[in-house]
């Protein structure tokens, strides 16, 4: 009972991403081990030349990177093994992490060399044709898109900006400022009841001002305000109970105001570097066990910005970096325009940053 | 591990099948933790309790409190395992400030 439970969940990721993250058109069916098929990266000019930068590029699988022309486009592929990603096969790697980000990686190291020199569209990661004569289809069936679209990315560059709201920091630097203060006054009020007081008084050196049974207490009840333990606090020994909540409701406040804060940082982050910008995509936030970070994500954005106005974007970055008060600014680019090449995605969510 | 952590899914296996059920309850129990502590502050904050009522109510919470993390210690299980991704729906939980 429990396997089949467990299977079924197993089978429904695998699905996920076929779904959403590979072009289903020209994807073969199957094909016999052995055969090779065409792995695209990304659709550019014909007329513009990405050959040089591709020389000393390998592709997925270490395979060399030629282009395809068709139309008036170019598209830059390598040959894959057909076990590897035919239908039934990419599904099944699809769960072989270590695989994917192999693919990814070059996929990417592709897309980078080639927008170096021209402006490239980048596909979605894994799409795959069966041969030369289904490229050169599909690159007919889209060339009016894609030349709309590279008519539009000409000369721009993606850059991507993501905030970060810096709780981890800003909150044990308070932690170990209301020891000080506690140090300094030794009285119960609202302030010196928040969170960081009961660790820091039962672990450091200033819990010796909350009396000798302080640190003891502290560390039994980590939930307990150290100084209603102390002899001469004010008396009021029956109302642990009544402590307790006032602190949590003083941390949910400062946590609340703390979070309002970062939003509107983000927000006024997001709306000066989208002045400078053509076209914006706001990303969902990132998850927190998905990139290892510690801090709330409060904005993942894209920003196309042309190539001659990166410069004033990245220092206009800079600048807010250094002002930011409690959020925390990553910049990364210039990338290829990944997030702008289909018009949808930037129609809809363009008018978020206007 | 990594796989559990990130679907957040709740998986049934032999070896883990009492740590898995506990985080399930521990996951309701705290659900339930919260939203109380929420209407008790907002209880607090309306002042329609007598002082020996919210004495009750914050010790009988804090002493909840301490129980979850002692028991959350005990199966191993931090903050944000008792939590279940609902997708777009986000988090069951809303992160909580530390204590």
């Amino acid at each position: 009972m429990s396997e089949s439970e467990s299977e079924d969940a197993t089978t429904g990721t695998a699905e996920e991403p076929t779904a959403e993250g590979l072009t289903a058109e020209g994807l073969p069916a199957e094909g016999p081990m052995g055969e090779e098929l065409l792995y695209a990266y990304a659709v550019a000019r014909d007329a513009d030349t990405c050959d040089a930068a591709l020389e000393a590029v390998g592709g997925v699988c270490d395979r060399p990177v030629r282009t395809v022309r068709h139309l008036g486009l170019a598209a830059l592929v390598s040959p894959v093994p057909a076990a590897d990603f035919d239908e039934k096969g990419l599904r099944a790697r699809l769960e072989d992490l270590p695989w994917l980000s192999d693919v990814a990686r070059a996929h990417q190291r592709v897309v980078d060399a080639a927008s170096r020199d021209c402006c490239v569209l980048p596909l979605r990661l894994a799409t795959v044709y069966r041969d030369e004569a289904g490229l050169r289809r599909a690159l007919a069936a889209e060339r009016e898109e894609f030349g709309s679209a590279l008519d539009r990315l000409e000369g721009r560059v993606e850059w991507g900006v993501k905030a970060y709201a810096a709780e981890g920091a800003q909150g044990m630097q308070e932690a170990e400022g209301t020891g000080e203060t506690k140090g300094a006054e030794g009285a119960g009020g609202p302030e010196v009841g928040t969170g960081g007081t009961g660790r820091s008084g039962g672990s450091g050196g200033s819990g010796g001002s909350g009396g000798s049974g302080g640190s003891s207490e502290g560390s039994a009840a980590p939930g307990r305000p150290a100084g209603s333990g102390a002899p001469g606090s004010t008396g009021s020994t029956g109302s642990t109970g009544r402590d307790y909540l006032r602190r949590r409701g003083a941390q949910r406040r400062e946590r609340e105001e703390r979070w309002r804060r970062a939003d509107d940082r983000a927000r006024l982050v997001h709306e000066t570097l989208a002045a400078l910008a053509e076209g914006v995509r706001l990303h969902p936030p990132q998850d927190a066990r998905l990139s290892g970070e510690r801090d709330r994500n409060v904005l993942n954005a894209a920003y196309l910005v042309r190539r001659e106005r990166s410069s004033e974007f990245t220092s206009r970055v800079g600048e807010l970096a250094q002002a930011a008060d409690g959020v925390r600014l990553e910049l990364t680019g210039p990338w290829a325009p990944y997030s702008f090449v289909s018009r949808d995605q930037r129609r809809g969510d363009g008018g978020a940053g206007e | 591990m990594s796989d559990r952590t990130v679907h957040g899914r709740v998986e049934l296996d032999r070896d883990t099948v009492e740590r898995d059920l506990m985080k399930l309850v521990l996951t309701v129990v705290e659900l339930l933790r919260q939203l109380m502590e929420r209407q008790a502050l907002r209880r607090v904050e309306q002042g329609d309790l007598t002082e020996e009522q919210e004495e009750r109510m914050g010790l009988t919470l804090m002493l909840l409190s301490e129980r979850m993390t002692e028991l959350r210690e005990r199966y191993g299980l931090s903050a944000a395992d008792l939590n279940l991704d609902l997708g777009p729906l986000g988090p069951l939980l809303p992160p909580e400030p530390p204590e």
